[in-house]
């Protein structure tokens, strides 16, 4: 697999991760993703009951769906030989049928502790209405230039 | 006044957790291609033999959250969709949790994914047999906009056959 490889000695702060984008999502990606994980809350799926017994706008696009996005924007930004090690996710709005989903993140830290390289970042996803309907951090580990590999499976504290 | 949702048999709660309980089936490379494919992440090291084999993981492995929701329902137990015809407040879901916690028993009818946090260890993969092992971390109520949110914080560890920690997850569920 040739994947360009991101090294800890090359970060800093403040710089910018490649985005990921998804959409426009449709009813069909929401319900995609509820059937593959078997959840059957009619919020994701049954545009009456969210609208008329849940006052919600329209369907809405899962959580667990968008921590995923997210997980995938660190994953791709590490690369094979980094760890994605610490996402956290807050969910502070909606994101619904129509919108573009993008996914961003920012480096707000780096150190380094046993010979690996620790990089903090704050993470997001913002959709084409302009909302910023997640908000999140991430704690990921990336290799130095001739230092060790990062340790796979990740240790346990 | 708002209510107050944090009866002693809810405090009574706090701090429950569950024994190890096992995902009713084995990941399934099928289970991983619907799961990648609806989050839409190509990633080579979910599908291609050859090349996930000469990575790190040796071989294919399932996306980094898969573990969350590993926990299907399992042949023989209860349907929850036989309440929707005669139950048009029914939301589709339990409110159990999962995992073989008790239900917090608090008459709020709609439901909320507040978010959560994951540590990541090691990627489930196929034939793996994934178990978890959950806890009431806290349940509490705040005063929201539109009425009260109560807050339930379950903290779960996923773990492989072998007894190597896959995942944790500290996740928020919000009732309203």
């Amino acid at each position: 697999m040739t994947r360009q490889q991101v090294y800890f000695d090359d970060v800093e702060v403040g710089q910018a991760v490649p985005e990921v984008r998804k959409g426009p999502m449709t009813v069909a990606h929401i319900m995609r993703w509820s059937a593959s994980m078997e959840n059957w809350h009619r919020i994701h799926y049954d545009r009456a009951y969210a609208v008329e017994h849940d006052k919600l706008p329209d369907v809405v696009v899962n959580g667990s769906w968008k921590q995923h996005v997210l997980m995938q924007l660190v994953k791709e930004w590490v690369g094979l030989g980094g760890w994605a090690w610490k996402v956290g996710f807050q969910y502070r709005d909606m994101d619904l049928p129509g919108d573009l989903i993008t996914a961003w993140g920012k480096v707000t830290k780096t150190y380094e502790k046993g010979g690996l390289g620790y990089v903090e970042l704050e993470i997001g996803l913002r959709n084409s209405r302009g909302i910023e309907s997640t908000k999140g951090t991430a704690v990921v580990i990336l290799p130095r230039r001739g230092g060790a590999k990062v340790p796979y499976p990740f240790p346990v504290d | 006044m708002s209510p107050n949702y944090i009866t002693d048999e809810v405090k009574q709660l706090i701090g429950r957790e569950t024994d190890w309980v096992e995902a009713c089936d084995p990941v399934e490379q099928g289970a991983i291609r619907r799961f990648h494919q609806a989050v839409m992440d190509d990633d080579p090291i979910f599908w291609k033999v050859a090349e996930a084999a000469a990575t790190r993981y040796g071989g294919i492995v399932a996306p980094p959250l898969f573990p969350l929701h590993a926990f299907r329902r399992p042949s023989g137990a209860p349907d929850p969709l036989n309440r929707v015809s005669g139950d048009p407040d029914f939301d589709g879901v339990t409110r159990d949790f999962g995992l073989g916690l008790p239900p917090v028993p608090i008459p709020l009818p709609r439901l909320l994914n507040g978010g959560n946090q994951v540590e990541v260890y090691q990627l489930a993969r196929p034939g793996d047999r994934i178990r978890a092992k959950s806890k009431y971390v806290d349940i509490y109520q705040k005063e929201g906009k539109s009425g009260v949110l109560v807050f339930i914080l379950v903290e779960t560890v996923y773990a492989n056959q072998k007894g190597e920690t896959l995942l944790k997850a500290l996740q928020t569920h919000i009732l309203r």
